[in-house]
């Protein structure tokens, strides 16, 4: 009995952890000061169950699977045309505020369409030279879900 | 409580007869894998790296590709084929930047769409030091190509596919 308990305790931590709530630190600074360097997360896969990604969500973006994934905050959606303008974000040519953003930054984009199926991510931290740093439109299949907290 | 000493005996049994059988023929896929790893032990690079070491590794790398083979990495300045010299000297003139590298592969997804042809898709993430003190964090996904060619399995095509499109 006891060793059947342990088989079934295993199974379902094995099953929530691996593909629903699944565990993951936060490696660099793209999403400071919302999620520091070295924090301790969980993926929650069920997010976007019944609702699809918007602005302004933070998602998780897979790679090739869900051992690496980007930590990043959705800014436009599909068929937004989006921009920065000096540091500010512009949706369909209107300014959006953005309290999450703390440091300085002076990003200039031209203005670009969202495709169809994909949405717009960027990271909190925008102090780096826009070169330098991952954001861009993405397939909406590659939203693995939101951070838990 | 016999039977079930019995019961769980027999799974144990199982279990280390498939492991030994899989020990002894390795499948397939757990090949192509080991090319992988393969490819990863020779592009990291630690700091007591010496300059035999390095001109060995670089001449590995290569044997690891079939000639000609295609390389699509349009934002890394890689697009074309490539002979196994080429893409040795790429990598030694690459890895000569870093004074220490770290070459992981994760998620590797492998199909096999035809016989004697493997589809493997992953995810690299090179982290390291370059020799001016830069720390470099990089992860792409990729998609590889490899064929069997007596007996050994050869990246025949690498495609980095854009996960972020600016």
């Amino acid at each position: 009995m006891f060793l059947i308990r342990v088989f079934l305790v295993s199974l379902f931590a094995y099953l929530f952890f691996g593909y629903l709530c699944i565990p993951f630190t936060i490696q660099g600074m793209s999403m400071e000061p919302t999620y520091p360097d070295g924090g301790v997360n969980f993926c929650w896969r069920l997010r976007y169950l019944f609702s699809e990604p918007k602005r302004p969500d933070v998602v998780a973006v897979r790679f090739a699977g869900s051992r690496v994934m980007l930590l990043k905050r959705v800014v436009a959606r599909e068929g937004e045309q989006v921009e920065f303008r000096d540091g500010k974000l512009f949706i369909d040519g209107r300014e959006i505020e953005e309290s999450y953003v703390r440091f300085p930054c002076h990003w200039n984009l031209v203005s670009r369409r969202v495709e169809k199926g994909c949405v717009y991510v960027v990271g909190d931290n925008r102090s780096m030279p826009i070169e330098n740093h991952h954001l861009g439109q993405t397939s909406k299949i590659r939203v693995m879900g939101g951070p838990l907290w | 409580m016999v039977k079930v000493r019995y019961l769980l005996m027999g799974v144990l049994i199982l279990i280390i007869g498939i492991a030994l059988s899989l020990a002894v023929f390795p499948s397939e896929e757990k090949r192509v894998k080991k090319r992988f790893y393969l490819l990863s032990e020779w592009v990291s690079k630690s700091p007591e790296e010496n300059s035999f070491a390095m001109l060995k590794k670089m001449k590995e790398i290569g044997t690891l590709f079939l000639e000609p083979c295609e390389l699509k990495a349009p934002h890394d300045s890689l697009s074309g084929s490539y002979t196994r010299q080429e893409i040795s000297a790429y990598a030694g003139s690459a890895r000569s930047h870093f004074s220490q590298l770290d070459f992981k592969l994760y998620d590797l997804q492998i199909a096999f769409p035809e016989k004697e042809v493997a589809d493997v898709t992953l995810t690299a993430r090179l982290t390291g030091k370059s020799t001016s003190g830069e720390q470099i964090d990089e992860i792409r996904e990729l998609e590889c190509l490899l064929k069997k060619i007596d007996r050994k399995w050869f990246f025949s095509k690498v495609e980095v596919i854009e996960v972020l499109r600016k």
